[in-house]
């Protein structure tokens, strides 16, 4: 096949996911469309009530959100650490994630940048977190970890937002070229009157480049701003210095989980075979299993630490971690994210895609059970034993109602940028084609 | 989009957002001006201080009610008042919300078919009268009963019912102290319980006495103690045959089988006796009949071992003063009147008559009577014989076991009349009901002990359709009798002054609330036959049937008569911190042996009576003893001793079983062992922790004035929380209720953690520590938590967002999040201290140091151009505080009590090794100069 | 050069929007019609023509926390015999001889959770005037200062009075 022969049959293939959505797509959409909607009126529910709807309970004050947040933060790290941070090493594996990465962090972290404003006691004053000048005469406390979370993740959903849509303003110039109608006239707005020429290409590789190395940073740091959430305070098990690259780890870790989960079903869906092969999967593989590596790394420093260090209230806030109230769920998190992805080290289980989808549905369930353990564990057991949790904390029917309601929206999210928007990146495939 | 189009959108969403800006105005405020000026002094937006007395138990402490627009939102003790001296407990504190409680009696009722129906006083008068004058006609009795009354209304009640014909029988009380008050009058004579002189003592022993709780004047009691420990030579033991908080403050507790006090006090007596040096000894006659008490028998008999047996005696030998108090549960047995006429003996003979054991000063329960009395009123309306039955704020209904038959023969009356103040269970089987006002509504006196007349006076109009006792009675007897004393009672009260006081008495009295005589005392001798009549068969008699189901008084309620009070079930119980709902404390064998856990349902039943609680583990409990606070038990089948009339507060041979249900018991502490984390260090640790310095990158705070900080002391502290009430009252904090306690979330600014070490219990008052390097500050993303410049840690409600980072920052955990929005019920939205924002859901709160109150002092202090002098005001916790372990001031003076506790050796401060650098101290070890 | 012109132009009319609601926002105060009151009391003849001083009536702001209005009966001391024939004074005397505290429409009221003592302002040396403007020349009060926490801190700031934040919040 010559060359312009193979670029129409990319061209095509990859277009022919925007075709007109089946029964099974209508059905995910409207399931998670639900859920999304239901989440929402449990959050107003929650707004009219008060936060005491949801189980907290003294002194665990952060529990289901604060978790999900972190979750949703971590999740989108993997995204650019595919589009840019491999961009930058020239992977070329990285080509066929790339687009669905992305989409993976902004829908991520705008599922994420919910859940400040969920945990909020009082989410009608949200605008107090924001530093503009008030007549008041007030700002915030820049010091505080929180309002870095501020800075930290309103700079990487814009960085990652304008990375997103501008590396993909070729790829809707191809849509525009291929489509009719209404769709025609939204692809002509949205790639900008993009032409292809030379000129233009030199830009859009320099500012592309610019963006990446502009986003490069942010997977370290943004992670490890929310790490310092926990780690700038003096609770034991929270205060240590290995969150962040800790957190790090696992946020990417989690999010190339995230990815598997997300490509495996839509490469089967649309028969992207060609473009998504088994050699792909296996390097997304391996960055998996090398994360889990650090992560588990991670786990026995932080034991190693509060063993040797002989601080009473370390030594005993890591035995309820391991032995107390919520040690189901810590075993199951140390199961999930440290054994069972041992098992990558064999290429033929790397190269097994079903198993693959199956261990990163372990992944996000036992990275997200790693947040939750790592919160309400703290809190539970610090300094003063008359604050003890003597009750166990359980989610009420909201977190548990706006936790699958952020899972809805980031799927039905996903869902809609799959039928609107080229859902690989077609230009950067034609190159290596 | 063509160009128009585009023009007439932007022209829409310009007009819509202008259009928000559009709201009503003409719900404004109102400003309602004064018709005549307010009386000279008061000024509006100023608080007013009047003095009255608490009625929320018998103990009479002066209170000193602080006004704001008109109505009373906090009352405080009066320093100087001969009861209490300037404190005020945990009841009192919270007796504010029985005045705005929302069930409180509205209006007279009158009992038709199972409802009440409401009347106006002109019929219910009526109706009363006519039944007095039936019952005349027909020849039946009338009988008056209530609880202990003093002073003036006591004598209008003789009148009252010496004028009508009616019988008015010895005052009920569960508490009344017949075995203590049988043996004095057999002694001496009198027939009362005297006025205990604590602070002279230099050992004291006290024998079941609750002192720190219930017993006759716990305030008064506890400021004695404090009195006592400051001298330097003060020792406190205490025997008990459960474990109460009173038996948790003693310097040693020593536990006794139940009953088995006699036998120790006829040994101690025979000690103190034989050995004591003394010019006062028995005369031969009696210690020829009185038994000897050979220790090894009387360790069986009492289970107490013999060693203890040998200290005990030894102390009260060796001591140069030493007083012993017999009461509570252990004069409420079968053997109570030997044990008191042992230690009554005991106390002659160690010549503590009349300097620490007073009769001239006696706590006038002269008029209250026993069980036996009630009984037989009892078995009067059961045969019959009731016409009208007054029963004027007292309970029987509740108090009374089910065989007396109480609430029966209360129907059998022609007419029973019940005045109080809320629909009890006495109330409730009264055909009238006639609503008393609060005390805080009245005009009245009380004669908490002779001597001593303090006051009681109107704060503010009744709030509802009711009356004093006083005017209940006149308006009754002008109706009855068709004449009597016209005027209300405050005129009948101010004449009674003039009389009996003289006209300056009188105006001290108005103006301080208390006037104190001091009749003069003297030694008494004891009578010797009596005396030995009663001792002569101290020999064994049966043991108590194991296990055995001890009922306490409850520090929280008293006998159960404050229970409706919100706030007090809101409190935890010191020594469980349970909060709402009653329990059962059994020992830890007993539940290890049973397999039970903490709010595991139990039945206990004996005989002819059971019931079903949850459990609670209660270290340091004697074996073979349960104990259940009177409050959770509605007519316990305690029997009666036959020749005092005093009830037995325990139930014998009590079977035990569990039903395998779950209660939910709110527990608050998680935790009742300090973890190894020094909390309350080994005095021997505190050198160490002080001379460790730390290396710190903040920078010092500048503070120009005012530095404010706390000491308090733990050797005082005895978890009493009179302070957390009082917190509770003065900062609007809400009664969170049952079902945020079972989520632990309890709105207390302010906590007494109990911690149980080596056969102690320590209580540690924990509050916001206002710390110089506060971990919250830092946190909080929008300066709602931050550092002012007088040293405080400051919550700025209005800009909280709820975040939380605050208190998952704080190691104290002492900071509360507001989970929903609290509601304060009509009419307690009047208790709201307008000085203090009522904060709305999503918000954190936590203590201020009465940030109002520093301000208020400071206004006035800059009103004369000077300083805040130390001691011109203090927190509301400190204030409250009858031990006076909390002490608050100014750290930058040098001089202030607080700088000068802060710089003792003692002092130390929690958590000191994180480097929070907290402004509150404790002061550990034993109260300086103490040898023993 | 036309380009530019279209770009300067939105940008003049986005611009102007934002002046014009941010104009709104901090002058709408202004806008505040005087209310009603139940007896039409004009300063313009007791602060103006009498020139009596603030205090006179309003007794308690020097004293107290609260200005206040002044009792009913401070009016009739006066008018008990001057200017009976007018109807509002007529109102007045009927408001005092029923026993009705007369119920003023507030001008200027501070949120709940906010502490403000008109005695220590006064003592500080402020002029009545200084946040209720020129009283005395108002038939109707009106509000003349729109009580927005940056505007005490403004003053706060500039007289050099504490800035701690439970000087003002309960």
């Amino acid at each position: 096949m010559t060359d312009p022969e193979k670029y129409a049959r990319a061209d095509e293939d990859i277009l022919k996911a925007m075709e007109k959505p089946g029964r099974a797509y209508l059905l995910g959409l409207g399931v998670t469309a639900s859920l999304a909607v239901g989440g929402g009126l449990l959050w107003a529910y929650q707004i009219r009530n008060g936060l005491g709807v949801a189980g907290y309970t003294h002194p665990v004050n952060w529990a289901v959100y604060i978790t999900n947040f972190v979750f949703w933060v971590g999740i989108a790290h993997s995204g650019t650490l595919i589009s840019a941070v491999l961009y930058l090493f020239h992977a070329r594996y990285r080509t066929s994630f790339n687009r669905p990465a992305e989409a993976m962090t902004v829908f991520a972290l705008m599922v994420a940048g919910l859940f400040p404003l969920i945990h909020l006691g009082r989410s009608w004053v949200f605008y107090y977190l924001i530093p503009y000048p008030t007549e008041r005469q007030l700002w915030v406390n820049f010091r505080s970890p929180l309002i870095w979370d501020v800075f930290a993740v309103g700079t990487y959903f814009t960085v990652s937002a304008v990375f997103f849509y501008v590396g993909m303003i070729p790829d809707l110039a191809i849509a525009r070229r291929r489509r009719e109608g209404i769709r025609k006239t939204i692809y002509a707005v949205l790639s900008l009157g993009w032409r292809g020429t030379g000129r233009q290409w030199r830009h859009y590789n320099m500012l592309y480049l610019f963006l990446a190395s502009f986003a490069t940073p942010l997977v370290a740091s943004v992670h490890s701003v929310v790490s310092w959430d926990f780690a700038m305070s003096l609770l034991p098990g929270w205060h240590t210095t290995i969150f962040a690259p800790y957190f790090v780890a696992g946020a990417i870790f989690s999010g190339t989980a995230m990815v598997i989960t997300l490509v495996v079903p839509m490469r089967k869906t649309f028969n992207l075979y060609r473009y998504i092969t088994d050699d792909h999967f296996e390097s997304i593989a391996k960055i998996l299993l090398l994360t889990s590596l650090i992560v588990s790394y991670a786990y026995v420093i932080e034991f190693g630490l509060a063993w040797y260090s002989g601080n009473i209230f370390e030594t005993e806030l890591f035995r309820y971690r391991a032995l107390g109230h919520y040690k189901v769920f810590f075993w199951i998190m140390v199961a999930c994210n440290s054994i069972i992805p041992l098992t990558l080290f064999a290429m033929r289980l790397r190269r097994n895609i079903p198993y693959l989808l199956i261990v990163s549905l372990l992944v996000n369930v036992g990275m997200w059970l790693e947040r939750f353990v790592i919160i309400v564990s703290s809190l539970s057991r610090d300094y003063d034993p008359y604050a003890w949790n003597a009750l166990i904390y359980r989610p009420t029917y909201v977190e548990v109602g706006i936790t699958l309601g952020a899972f809805g929206m980031f799927f039905m999210l996903y869902l809609l940028f799959v039928k609107t928007l080229p859902l690989l990146s077609i230009s950067e495939i034609k190159e290596h084609l | 989009m063509n160009r128009r189009s585009f023009l007439r959108f932007l022209g829409w969403i310009s007009g819509s957002t202008v259009m928000t800006a559009c709201g009503k105005r003409d719900s404004r405020p109102k400003l309602t001006s004064y018709l005549l000026p307010p009386e000279e002094g008061i000024v509006p937006g100023e608080a007013r201080y009047l003095p009255t007395t608490c009625t929320e138990c018998p103990a009479g402490c002066g209170g000193l009610a602080k006004l704001r627009e008109g109505r009373p939102v906090k009352l405080e003790g009066i320093p100087g008042h001969p009861v209490s001296d300037g404190g005020l407990c945990v009841r009192g504190q919270s007796s504010l919300y029985r005045l705005y409680h929302p069930e409180r009696l509205r209006s007279p009722m009158v009992r038709n078919g199972g409802k009440h129906q409401r009347m106006t006083w002109e019929k219910a008068f009526s109706l009363a009268a006519e039944a007095l004058k039936e019952s005349r006609e027909r020849g039946h009795r009338n009988f008056f009963l209530s609880g202990r009354t003093t002073g003036t209304l006591s004598a209008l009640i003789d009148t009252f019912c010496g004028r009508l014909g009616i019988l008015r029988l010895p005052e009920f009380e569960v508490y009344a102290h017949s075995a203590v008050k049988e043996a004095n009058g057999l002694l001496f004579g009198k027939r009362d319980v005297p006025h205990y002189r604590i602070e002279e003592a230099d050992f004291l022993l006290t024998v079941g006495a609750d002192i720190l709780e219930t017993h006759v004047t716990p305030v008064a009691y506890t400021r004695k103690i404090s009195r006592a420990k400051s001298r330097g030579d003060f020792l406190w033991f205490h025997v008990e045959p459960h474990f109460s908080l009173t038996g948790a403050n003693a310097d040693r507790r020593f536990a006794v089988a139940p009953g088995g006090e006699r036998y120790l006090l006829a040994f101690l007596l025979r000690e103190v006796v034989e050995k004591r040096a003394s010019k006062s000894r028995p005369p031969r006659e009696f210690m020829d009949v009185f038994p000897p008490s050979p220790a090894e028998e009387v360790s069986r008999s009492a289970g107490i071992p013999v060693e203890a047996l040998r200290e005990i005696g030894d102390r009260l030998v060796a001591a140069k003063r030493p007083l012993v108090i017999v009461g509570g549960v252990s004069a409420a047995h079968q053997g109570g009147l030997e044990a008191a006429v042992s230690a009554a003996l005991m106390q002659w003979a160690t010549g503590a008559i009349p300097e620490r054991v007073d009769f001239a000063r006696s706590e006038n329960y002269r008029s209250v009577g026993t069980f036996r009395d009630v009984e037989e009123l009892s078995a009067r309306m059961g045969r019959g014989e009731a016409g009208v039955v007054f029963l004027l704020r007292t309970n029987p209904v509740f108090s009374l076991p089910q065989r007396f038959a109480f609430r029966e023969n209360l129907k059998k009356a022609k007419l029973s009349v019940g005045m109080g103040d809320f629909l009890d269970e006495t109330l409730r089987e009264a055909d009238l009901v006639l609503p008393l006002s609060h005390s805080l509504e009245s005009w009245g006196d009380a004669e908490p002990r002779r001597g001593v007349v303090s006051l009681l006076q109107p704060m503010l109009p009744p709030l509802h359709d009711t009356l004093s006792d006083g005017d209940a009675l006149l308006g009754l007897l002008r109706k009855a009798s068709g004449e009597g004393p016209a005027g209300s009672y405050k005129n009948h009260l101010f004449e009674a002054w003039g009389k009996r006081l003289g006209d300056s008495g009188r105006s001290k009295l108005l103006e301080q609330g208390y006037v104190e005589a001091t009749p003069p005392g003297k030694a008494i001798p004891p009578n010797w036959k009596k005396a030995a009549s009663v001792l002569k068969d101290t020999g064994p008699a049966g043991e108590v049937a194991k296990p055995v189901l001890v009922l306490a008084s409850s520090l929280r309620t008293f006998d159960g008569r404050s229970r409706s009070l919100p706030l007090l079930s809101e409190i935890p119980d010191p020594l469980t911190t349970i909060t709402y709902g009653p329990w059962i404390s059994v020992t830890p064998d007993m539940a290890k042996r049973s397999g039970l856990e903490d709010g595991d349902e139990v039945t206990i039943a004996s005989s002819d009576w059971k019931v079903v609680l949850p459990v609670k583990v209660q270290p340091y409990l004697p074996e073979g003893v349960f104990v259940v606070h009177r409050d959770a038990l509605e007519s316990p089948p305690v029997r009666m001793q036959a020749r005092t009339g005093e009830p037995v507060e325990y139930i014998e041979g009590v079977s035990f079983a569990k039903t395998g249900r779950q209660a939910a018991l709110p527990i608050l502490s998680g935790s009742f062992s300090q973890q190894g984390r020094g909390i309350i260090p080994d005095p021997a640790h505190l050198d160490e922790s002080r001379r460790h310095k730390r290396w710190t990158l903040y920078p010092e705070h500048e503070h120009k004035d005012y530095r404010w900080g706390m000491a308090i002391d733990l050797d005082l502290c005895n978890g009493c929380s009179a302070c957390v009430a009082a917190c509770h009252v003065e900062n609007n904090v809400p009664a969170a209720g049952k079902a945020d306690h079972l989520k632990g979330r309890e709105m207390s600014w302010l906590r007494i953690e109990p911690f149980y070490e080596k056969g102690e219990v320590e209580f540690l008052p924990m509050l916001c520590q206002h710390c110089d390097n506060a971990p919250c500050e830092t946190v909080c993303p929008v300066f709602a938590a931050y550092h002012n410049p007088e040293g405080l840690n400051v919550q700025v409600y209005a800009r909280c967002v709820g975040t939380r980072y605050c208190s998952n920052n704080c190691p104290y955990k002492v900071r509360r999040f507001n989970w929903r929005q609290h509601g304060w019920p009509e009419p307690q939205r009047l208790m709201l201290n307008p000085d203090v924002n009522a904060r709305e859901v999503g918000v954190m709160e936590k203590c201020t140091f009465c940030i109002q109150r520093i301000r208020a002092a400071k206004d006035k202090a800059k009103d004369e151009s000077r300083k805040v002098r130390d001691g011109e005001f203090t927190t509301a916790c400190a204030q409250s505080c009858p031990t006076g372990a909390l002490v608050f001031g100014n750290l930058l003076d040098a001089e202030s009590r607080v700088s000068r506790l802060a710089r003792s050796g003692r002092a130390y401060r929690v958590f000191e090794s994180i480097g929070t650098e907290p402004s509150i101290h404790y002061l550990r070890g034993k109260h300086p100069g103490r040898k023993t | 050069m036309r380009r530019t012109i279209v770009i300067l132009a939105a940008l003049g009319y986005f611009g102007a929007s934002l002046l014009l609601v941010a104009g709104f926002g901090y002058l709408w105060h202004r806008t505040d019609p005087a209310p009603e009151q139940p007896i039409a009391f004009p300063h313009t003849v007791h602060a103006g023509n009498l020139r009596m001083p603030c205090t006179f009536c309003h007794v308690f702001a020097e004293l107290s926390r609260h200005a206040g209005a002044p009792p009913v009966q401070k009016c009739m001391d006066c008018h008990r015999a001057i200017a009976t024939d007018r109807e509002e004074i007529r109102k007045l005397t009927r408001h005092y001889e029923e026993k009705r505290p007369i119920e003023w429409k507030r001008v200027y009221a501070v949120p709940d959770f906010i502490y403000f003592s008109h005695k220590r302002h006064l003592r500080a040396g402020l002029e009545c005037s200084t946040c209720h403007g020129d009283v005395a020349g108002m038939k109707r009060v009106r509000r003349v200062s729109n009580l927005v926490m940056g505007w005490c801190v403004s003053c706060h700031r500039a007289r050099k009075a504490p800035l701690d934040c439970p000087t003002c919040h309960k």
